[in-house]
């Protein structure tokens, strides 16, 4: 394929992980005529802006099978695949809870996750503190998966993107994607500011920023941007391997194999604050108040000291799970984007579903049949 | 949440200048800075500042910032120290590290003025104990007491590198040499001169290659390079020094407008990352002012009247000073920022090789260029340093356009003159009579002014240059004179030393020296 | 930034004298480590740092930043302006989880 051409099989709108993960499941396949056009660069959504959360427990059971596959059979060998040491820890999730009520909403996800097949218990305080001894005396109780896990995202984005580049695939970054055009009923250009580009089919994964592409070829989803902030602190010696979430909201994220803390989450507020999508800014109460989390269930973390703060926009879906779905209403056109702020982990298998829906019509390995696009309704 | 009309964050010369100005306005200001003690880097001067008189000139660093200081208190401005803002959020909210607690303030208008950070340059070993940035060194001399090592080589030769160097020998420690990778010195020729003069080496088209040592610095590899910058192989040399000091330039802190939003451009002329600002000062996002180093590195001289300008700017847009009134100031800082951004060493002529005269028409100094030094046939180019009248008599050698004119009044006779264009070498006039009262020595920043009397007695001639190291020798003291190029050129005999309280730690040191060598004795060492 | 770059494939990574110089101190990256991911198709400021974590340590970039890039810029044949740099994020000084757990919103006392 020449350098400078516009045209090619597929066209992916974004550079996140999604799109790499797909683009190297696609050139594994032995399809490599692939354009990943994205509008900063690689990984600059949120693929690396989360906190790494590889986790199957406390998800909707309709993208469950996304995290088990993901957990069962990609993660537990991605580095060696690879070639590159994606951090993968595999050492459990828990999720905490302070107080009866969240004990409550901490069975319910138990209670389904298990009824699909998923090795996920209720646990006592003390039982958690066995597991994870720095934390509070306070937590009453934990759902815990020993199966999750978590790993670095931005190593693991920036992997799928350098096996897939080196596999043939052609990547364009700072070109900004402004719509997508129909020929003969069929979805065909991508218009950008670098001129139009030309596919026999466009997979759309481009996060928040997917739905007003979408919209020129008249596909309607819910997903609007939603803010998250995480932070991060200085290295400190070993302290725990499992994966922390808390059943009240505060905090979640765990520490690096690098020694860091990475811990995020958010204000509350966010759905009615002005917002600043592209330069992705913090706020002035957010950080304190993932402080504040981290705080109450692990005051030993007191004089660590945080070295930076970020904020990334996950493409929140109305309902909480993606769509992952080729679109009959606009022909040629995959979209893969609602992800909810839990993409990560499954990315891996998303990637290999959307290969799929590419290459065969449809996703055979793994079931993503609930993420269809047209499952919204209006109420009543 | 606590509310101000301006927020100003850093309390250096921009800083507070900036909070004088709106605080005199009636403007209700804070000023947080991170350090425990405000001035910036003003503190860490010792050495006697360029410009005009208006603007601080002759007056030492540290005194400024004591003169600062005291004005921000006289009018009520709070100084917040130990109080570093962590970021800047939209609707100009900052959040304030102090003590254990994060702060929140707000105020209509904030002004950056955060200084900059010492630039570093990697070799083998530069991460070995005992490679310090100059800044860090003047800290630890002229703040802690310390001194950061007994042999030093400084690899740099910008104003930072040289005055620092000088400030070095004036600790007590030796300077093994000053090198840059550059053709030529980068700094004023004046603050080159007064270190070669006592015998440091300079090495232009220079870097270091290597710190040498197990645990810490025990020597340096240097290497001269060619045109790409790069080590030619076979030219190295080794110096013995326990300290490498790093003066290769300073970047502009520009991360807190980062968090502010405000649009920044990589400007190598400005020294690295800036926001972009207009003629006040004012950043991409409105009400939010860059003054100073952050805004793109220059002098303090110049920084303080930036200070100045945002401010006047943030108090016209809050309604505390009228607009016929703003447009007055604004354009008389402007006309003073002018004045001092002229010469070979203006921003604008910043990286420029292609000067080979002042604005006099005069040759400028290769030899001052490339080894801090005038050579003798060059001197006399300059009427101002050779003049020959009968009797005592002043021998200014400033040599290139930089903007400063305290001499022309330290002379109560009028016996020297710079003119409106501060930038103007020195006049001096023959027919008004000099009584040898060092007050031009001492007013002198560069240290550029010497008092000769090329028949003092009958075969010897009387040199007076200013001194400002300790033990001052007595008079009687008998020792050797050197050249410009630090070289003893004879013996010479200290006849007098003189101090009054009014040449602020500079001493008018004259020795007797055989008069053959009346223009060239530049120094005197025991 | 906005500079459009279209990723070469990998090209051919030859070594140099000094490749095993410290550029990051903090996280101890080298100027071999930052040239060779080059040459595997990083191309920003940003992806470099965030494969090898160089600018990620206590300074946040401050003393590394401008030297990194350089090696990155030079190795692509473009100008540092191109290739974006690290944004710049509170807290620009390391600051405890405590310190930012206490939120003061009140002038105090004096």
């Amino acid at each position: 394929m020449s350098i400078e051409t516009k045209s090619a099989s597929v066209i992916i709108v974004g550079g996140g992980i999604v799109a790499c993960a797909t683009a190297y499941n696609l050139a594994k396949r032995g399809m490599n005529d692939v354009i990943v056009l994205e509008k900063a660069e690689i990984g600059n959504g949120g693929s690396c802006r989360n906190a790494g959360g590889v986790r199957q427990s406390a998800r909707d059971v309709r993208e469950l099978p996304l995290a088990m596959y993901a957990v069962g059979k990609i993660w537990p060998t991605l580095s060696d695949e690879l070639g590159c040491d994606v951090e993968y820890v595999q050492k459990g999730n828990l999720r905490l809870g302070l107080t009866e009520a969240h004990r409550k909403t901490l069975e319910a996800h138990v209670a389904k996750s298990t009824r699909v097949g998923l090795e996920v218990e209720m646990i006592e305080g003390d039982d958690a503190r066995a597991i994870c001894p720095a934390m509070s005396e306070e937590v009453l109780c934990a759902s815990w998966c020993p199966t999750d896990g978590h790993a670095n995202p931005l190593k693991t984005t920036l992997a799928f993107y350098q096996r897939a580049l080196q596999m043939g695939v052609t990547f364009v970054t700072g070109v900004t994607v402004t719509g997508l055009r129909k020929v003969r009923g069929r979805v065909r250009y991508v218009d950008t500011d670098d001129g139009t580009y030309e596919a026999d089919q466009v997979l759309l994964c481009a996060g928040y920023e997917s739905q007003g592409i979408a919209e020129t070829v008249g596909v309607e989803i819910p997903v609007v941007p939603r803010r998250n902030e995480v932070l991060v602190t200085e290295m400190c010696p070993h302290l725990f391997d499992v994966m922390i979430g808390v059943a009240g909201g505060e905090f979640y994220g765990g520490q690096t194999e690098h020694g860091s803390f990475v811990m995020g989450g958010n204000n509350g507020l966010e759905a009615f604050c002005s917002e600043h999508h592209d330069r992705f800014s913090t706020d002035s109460i957010t950080a304190p108040s993932i402080a504040r989390g981290i705080l109450k269930y692990f005051p030993a973390l007191e004089g660590v000291k945080i070295i930076r703060t970020w904020a990334g926009y996950y493409d929140a879906c109305a309902d909480v799970v993606p769509v992952i779905d080729a679109i009959p209403e606009a022909p040629g056109l995959v979209c893969a984007f609602g992800f909810s702020g839990h993409g990560f982990g499954i990315a891996p298998a998303t990637g290999l579903a959307l290969s799929e829906i590419l290459l065969d019509g449809a996703s055979h390995t793994i079931d993503v049949s609930a993420l269809t696009y047209d499952r919204f309704a209006a109420k009543g | 949440m606590m509310r101000h009309d301006l927020i100003v964050i850093g309390a250096g010369p921009a800083g507070l200048s900036a909070a004088i100005e709106a605080a005199r306005l009636g403007m209700d200001v804070a000023v947080f800075d991170e350090n425990a003690r405000p001035g910036g880097q003003l503190f860490k001067q010792i050495h006697k500042f360029f410009g005009s008189k208006e603007h601080h000139a002759k007056e030492r660093g540290f005194r400024i910032g004591e003169d600062l200081l005291a004005d921000a208190e006289k009018l009520g401005v709070a100084v917040h120290l130990n109080a570093t803002v962590m970021g800047i959020y939209e609707g100009r909210e900052v959040l304030v590290k102090h003590e254990d607690e994060t702060v929140h303030a707000k105020a209509d208008a904030i002004i950056i003025a955060t200084g900059a950070a010492e630039n570093m340059i990697p070799f083998t070993g530069w991460d070995k104990p005992g490679v310090i940035g100059a800044g860090a060194a003047q800290a630890l001399m002229n703040l802690q007491g310390v001194m950061p090592g007994k042999r030093i080589l400084m690899v740099g030769s910008g104003n930072v590198g040289l005055v620092v160097s000088f400030q070095l020998l004036q600790a007590g420690c030796e300077v093994a040499a000053v090198i840059d990778a550059a053709p030529r010195i980068g700094g004023y020729g004046v603050h080159a001169a007064k270190v070669a003069r006592t015998g440091v080496p300079f090495y232009t088209r220079h870097t270091v290659v290597e710190a040498l040592g197990k645990d810490r610095v025990e020597g340096a590899v240097i290497a001269e390079v060619d045109d790409h910058f790069q080590p030619i192989p076979g030219t190295e040399k080794t110096l013995d020094v326990d300290t490498i000091c790093i003066a290769v330039g300073l970047s502009p802190m520009s991360q807190l407008a980062d968090t502010a939003g405000c649009d920044l451009v990589l400007d190598r002329k400005r020294g690295g990352t800036v926001p972009v600002i207009d003629e006040y000062g004012e950043t991409s996002v409105p009400n939010v002012y860059c003054a100073g180093d952050a805004a793109g590195i220059e002098e303090a001289s110049t920084a303080m009247i930036l200070g100045r300008i945002s401010a006047i700017r943030a108090a016209e847009k809050a309604g505390f000073l009228g607009a016929a009134e703003f447009t007055a100031r604004a354009d008389e800082y402007a006309a003073s920022l002018s004045k001092l951004r002229r010469g070979m060493f203006a921003p604008q002529n910043k990286g420029r090789t292609d000067m080979t005269e002042t604005d006099e028409g005069y040759p400028l100094s290769k030899s001052l260029l490339a080894h801090g030094f005038l050579e003798p046939n060059e001197v006399s180019a300059f009427p101002c340093a050779t003049v020959h009248e009968v009797g005592v008599h002043p021998v200014i050698e400033c040599t290139q356009n930089i903007p400063c004119n305290p001499c022309q009044d330290a002379c109560r006779f009028g016996c020297i003159t710079v003119g409106d264009d501060i930038v103007k070498l020195p006049v001096i006039d023959e027919t008004k009579r000099c009584t040898g009262c060092g007050m031009c020595v001492a007013s002198c920043s560069g240290q550029a002014i010497f008092l000769v009397d090329e028949a003092y007695e009958p075969g010897y001639a009387s040199v007076g240059i200013p001194y400002e190291f300790v033990p001052v020798p007595k008079a009687g003291a008998r020792g050797h004179a050197l050249n410009r190029a630090g070289a003893p050129i004879c013996d010479a005999e200290v006849v007098s030393v003189k101090y009054t309280k009014a040449m602020d730690k500079t001493v008018l040191l004259t020795m007797k020296v055989p008069a053959e060598f009346a223009s060239e004795a530049r120094f005197y060492r025991d | 930034m906005a500079k459009i770059i279209r990723r070469a494939p990998e090209t051919a990574f030859v070594p140099q004298p000094d490749d095993d110089l410290i550029i990051c101190r903090c996280e101890e990256v080298t100027k071999g480590d930052i040239r060779r991911v080059v040459h595997a198709g990083l191309s920003t400021t940003n992806e470099v740092k965030r494969w090898l974590r160089c600018g990620m340590g206590l300074c946040q970039g401050q003393t590394c930043q401008r030297n990194f890039q350089g090696i990155i810029a030079r190795e692509l044949g473009v100008s540092p302006a191109d290739i974006g740099r690290i944004t710049g994020r509170s807290p620009v000084r390391p600051a405890t989880i405590t310190t930012f757990a206490h939120e003061v919103t009140e002038q105090k006392e004096a």
